[in-house]
């Protein structure tokens, strides 16, 4: 029976193999089949369920489960909660643990397959929302998976943030490898990577523009937020189209048990969450909002041109699970969000992203998971002009995705993940309508239909030793309708041909391989290595310090080759003292190819030709990365130290000698510590370190026209001065009943008003007409916030 | 919560009073070795037209740059006429006999120590300016002078404005070209990135535009954008040969001047 529905299982990923997947799969199959017949040869029973919170029916992602009679066995829980066990038939204790929470054994008697579920409670502690809690006590140690960070929510809670918004895109930029692209951002970089090669999913949907009020704060409403993981480009074979990193962030599903509302005031927004079971311990939903208020302030000033403006920024989370039987559950999930901004009636612009997820998870035996989901994804800016002319520009980018993802789990020393991707990309680069005079012409949509493929296997040959390897297909074709033009060196349209609607112009195959093994030499240490290859077929073309909102994506296609990364990084992970203390060393390699810079003074907006102003080249980027970590204690934190370079090459920049990316940090320093000073107040304290951006300074100066002109070198020959800032807060739990808490926390950004340059600008000088002068802007010195929280 | 709104204010005021300072700073930014400037235009208005020709100097030295004397300068146009520039005084170089006509193509050779340098540029024909007017900025209640033109239908079009105020000419580099709106009516509003210069009731507004070829087009629509937010600042793209900085520049010029109310 079993065997039938496995071979069932194996004959669909066949089916897909006979439909273009060549020959590398055809291995992969046949070397699967090997594996996972050799262990239904024995007769094995398998124990299966969900780990859960006991409060809130919250699904506890990454939660495990062990063997007391078997040291060696244990399961993880996925990302649904769900773990499956593999045993030889007998009388069992198994444990399911979980760091933060109590564990929980079960006497179990196996003599056929069970379902076992957990309900974990959390530890009781005064300040549990404190305590930097990690997984699995060793999860570091054990686990194949290198070059990943993991965050729980919880560890963001009492770090200090600028203007108290507590923001996971700015506390994963504390940690190794992750680099925030300037003061204030919520924008990163990983691994001397581009800003737009990171993939940020949020609940599976592509989130294209992650930041609000120009990047000085995510989308991410941290309330609604469950679980964060961030690889660094050592990601498992189902995540794909993107070079350096992917950043998985999972919505929480809501209390299943009982109703509750928290919620928070802060200085720029307020936050109110509610949540409760649809049907008690069956399905559960949740709703999480947030807006900022800046503009009901300018509405008070007298100006008359202020106090029409506006400048606010919200978001609304929802998500809602219903199970419907041991076999089924659904998750329906939705983020919308809006930054708008504008003057009067003069000028307006807003953007946003919105995202919708169903997903259907499906039990196809005790050990075959499956889910299944359908994905929109968009993001959209909107431009109004009406100043002497009316004008309106639209621009979008939109997904529609079918997501396919099976987990097989043959046995405890082998699991099969393998499934499907198939997104469709529309892309709207510029709707014009305007009124009369006006002869703008809207640019031509651009279509895309990008498909994935993957198989990966991880596999324990012993205690020991353990490899994670696997392979993703991918397939990006270009389709028509539209006017596809072709050009020489110099930019001009060299050629140009017109595709009817439908018709593929372009399609690249990729394959990326991917592999990770493991080796734990004792039970405080272990090393690892990996290689991986990523491909990119949707690139952002920016131009500016900071990120905008009208910064353009756009696809592969004849002019514009996929984006192709390969990495390979050793690390050594060491715990100590019952793993109170962490630390890993990471070094890593990657060579990229294809990558995009800009002709000088490339006009990269409402351009039709805005392929002939790139340039292509490669880069090349290298680094040791290295993290501390206290868990736990009354005192915790982290110190994080990563040493890198990252360069890049193009034939017509620099003489085609290789030159730093803007990107390129010598040294980046985080320090964060946390301390519980009573059962009331906690303090905490963060300080960063990093080299100043790769920059283009004027070396010289001419004359035009009576005009002090600047003369540039070489791109990127200087540096921004180093920056480093300390932050400090507090928190103070005012009140804490079990049906009521409520806190404050204070904090300083800049504590020491270190004046850290946003922006360096020449000029003639002021004072001195006969001199020319750098000024460096500061935004943030000794900035203060507060905040009040309350749940019930 | 009604007590928190004043103190939320006050730290908002607060906050932003603190935030956003500026302040001049020393930077190493090392020597570049002097670079050949030239500045050459040509009007379809009587000469003598002007060639300068200077060199660049160091970040931090002063303002004076070494004017470069002793070049061959000729301008050539495709109807037969050539004119050797003579040199006025150190660095400026002035035609003799030259006459800038619409249509014509014409064609800058100079030679300094053994170097050639050469750029050519199309003189199109002229385009009246309509109107002046005046807009309203988005904030505070500065007002910008704009001006109304008719775009010629059917070729492309280049545009440089020049712009006055009470006789001092003013820096900001201003250029569009018809893209958008070819044949059309362009309206171009000239929004200072310096805000120092006020325009008061009284003020005389002279705006010159220029009409020019796409070569000098891209010099200063790439040289109008240095400095700005750009993540990779770069020189403009001159339309001189053997890396040369500055332009080359034959237009035909209208103007219109006007008193702000």
């Amino acid at each position: 029976m079993k065997c039938r529905k496995l071979l069932k299982g194996l004959r669909f990923t066949s089916n897909i193999g006979n439909r273009g997947m060549g020959k590398k799969i055809g291995i992969f199959a046949v070397l699967f089949v090997g594996v996972v017949a050799s262990l239904f040869s024995q007769s094995r029973l398998t124990i299966s369920g969900y780990i859960k919170d006991a409060r809130t029916g919250e699904d506890l992602i990454g939660a495990t489960v062990s063997v007391k009679e078997l040291p060696s066995k244990g399961a993880e829980a996925n990302s649904y909660g769900f773990f499956s066990l593999t045993l030889p038939s007998g009388n069992y204790e198994i444990t399911a643990q979980y760091a933060g929470y109590k564990s929980q054994t079960q006497q179990i008697k196996l003599s056929k397959s069970l379902k076992v579920n957990f309900s974990l409670s959390e530890q009781s502690k005064e300040l549990d929302e404190v305590v930097v809690y990690g997984r699995r006590k060793d999860e570091n140690i054990t686990k194949t998976q290198m070059g990943i960070q993991k965050l729980d929510t919880r560890d963001i809670k009492s770090i200090p943030v600028l203007f108290g918004e507590k923001d996971v895109l700015k506390t994963i930029q504390l940690l190794p490898g992750i680099q925030p692209v300037g003061e204030g951002s919520s924008g990163f970089t990983v691994r001397g990577g581009a800003a737009d090669q990171n993939l940020i999913l949020l609940d599976e949907a592509t989130v294209y523009n992650a930041s609000h009020l120009m990047g000085f704060f995510s989308v991410f409403n941290s309330d609604a937020i469950k679980d964060i993981s961030v690889y660094k480009g050592n990601e498992p074979a189902e995540y794909g189209g993107r070079l350096s990193s992917v950043l998985d962030i999972k919505m929480n599903d809501g209390n299943d048990k009982k109703f509750g509302v928290s919620g928070g005031i802060g200085l720029i927004s307020s936050r109110l969450l509610v949540e409760g079971p649809l049907v008690k311990d069956k399905g559960s939903f949740i709703i999480s909002a947030r807006r900022t208020y800046a503009d009901l302030f300018l509405k008070l000033s007298h100006d008359t041109s202020l106090n029409k403006s506006r400048l606010y920024f919200y978001d609304l989370n929802a998500k809602a699970n219903y199970k419907i039987d041991d076999k089924n559950r659904i998750y329906l999930s939705g983020y919308f969000g809006k930054d708008v901004l504008g003057f009067g009636n003069t000028f307006g612009i807003n953007w946003g992203n919105s995202t919708a997820t169903l997903r259907w998870n499906h039990l196809f035996s005790d050990r075959m998971f499956s889910n299944t989901s359908l994905i929109f994804s968009n993001y959209d800016y909107k431009i109004n002009i009406n100043s002497g002319v009316s004008l309106n520009i639209i621009s979008r980018i939109q997904d529609f995705s079918l997501k396919e993802d099976f987990q097989f789990f043959a046995s405890t020393r082998s699991t099969l993940k393998f499934g499907f991707n198939s997104v469709y990309h529309q892309i709207i680069p510029g709707v014009i309508t305007a009124g009369k005079n006006v002869s703008l012409k809207s640019l031509t949509n651009k279509y895309a239909w990008e498909n994935g493929l993957y198989l990966s296997h991880l596999y324990s040959f012993s205690d020991r030793f353990s490899v994670e390897y696997g392979t993703r297909l991918s397939v990006f074709s270009l389709i028509g309708p539209g006017i596809f033009y072709a050009y020489d060196l110099s930019g001009n349209i060299a050629d140009s041909l017109n595709y009817r609607s439908g018709k593929f112009v372009k399609t690249y195959l990729n394959i990326e391989p991917r592999a990770t093994f493991k080796y734990v030499i004792n039970r405080q240490n272990s090393i690892k290595a990996a290689y991986a290859r990523n491909t990119q077929n949707l690139h952002l073309l920016s131009n500016s310090t900071s990120g905008n909102p009208t910064d353009l994506w756009i696809p592969s296609s004849n002019n514009v080759k996929p984006e192709i990364s390969d990495q390979v990084s050793l690390g050594y992970y060491h715990n100590f003292n019952d793993n109170k203390y962490e630390f890993s060393g990471e070094i890593y390699y990657k060579d990229l190819q294809n990558q995009i810079d800009y002709k000088n003074g490339a006009e990269l907006n409402l351009n039709e030709n805005v392929e002939s102003q790139i340039l292509f080249g490669k880069g090349r980027a290298y680094g040791l990365e290295m993290f501390f970590k206290k868990r736990f204690g009354k005192f915790n934190g982290w110190i994080s130290y990563t040493l890198s370079r990252s360069e890049r090459e193009f034939s017509q920049i620099n003489s085609g000698s290789w030159f730093p990316a803007t990107h390129d940090r010598t040294h980046d320093i985080a320090v964060v510590g946390i301390y519980e000073l009573s059962k009331r107040w906690t303090l905490s304290a963060t300080w960063v370190y990093y080299t100043g951006n790769a920059v283009t300074f004027p070396n010289g100066k001419y004359e035009i026209d009576g005009k002090t002109m600047f003369y540039y070198g070489d791109r990127n020959a200087n540096r921004m001065p180093a920056y480093h800032r300390l932050d400090v807060g507090a928190t103070w739990i005012r009140k804490k009943t079990a049906t009521f808490e409520s806190s404050w926390t204070f904090s300083i950004y800049n504590a020491y008003g270190h004046d850290n340059p946003y922006s360096i600008t020449f000029q003639d000088s002021k004072t001195d007409p006969t001199k020319t002068e750098a000024v460096q802007t500061t935004l943030f010195k000794f900035v203060p916030s507060f905040t009040y929280n309350f749940k019930f | 919560m009604r007590r928190c709104i004043p103190i939320l204010v006050i730290l908002i005021v607060l906050s932003s009073f603190l935030s956003s300072c500026k302040k001049v700073i020393q930077l190493d930014l090392g020597t570049s070795s002097p670079h050949i400037v030239i500045q050459g235009d040509i009007y379809d208005h009587q000469g003598p037209y002007i060639v300068q020709i200077s060199k660049s100097v160091n970040f931090y030295d002063s303002n004076t740059y070494p004017a470069v004397s002793g070049a061959s300068v000729n301008i050539s146009d495709n109807a037969g006429n050539s004119d050797h520039l003579k040199e006025a005084s150190p660095g400026i170089y002035i035609t003799s006999a030259l006459q800038g006509v619409p249509g014509r193509t014409y064609t800058l050779i100079v030679k300094i120590d053994g170097q050639t340098y050469t750029a050519s540029s199309t003189m199109p024909d002229p385009v009246e300016i309509a109107s002046i007017y005046y807009q309203k900025s988005l904030f505070g209640n500065t007002i910008f002078p704009a001006i109304s033109f008719k775009d010629p239908a059917n070729i492309n079009n280049y545009y440089r404005l020049i712009y006055y105020i009470n006789n001092n000419r003013q820096n900001d580099i201003n250029v569009t070209d018809d893209k958008l709106n070819a044949g059309q009516i362009i309206n171009y509003v000239i929004r200072p990135l310096d805000t120092d210069n006020k325009l008061i009731a009284g003020d005389v507004v002279t705006i010159y535009l220029e009409s020019t070829d796409k070569g000098v087009y891209e010099y200063f629509r790439t040289a109008g954008r240095e400095g700005g937010q750009s993540a990779s600042p770069a020189n403009p793209t001159s339309n001189i040969s053997n890396g040369s900085l500055g332009y080359f520049n034959a237009c035909s010029v209208r103007t219109l001047s006007a008193m702000v109310p």
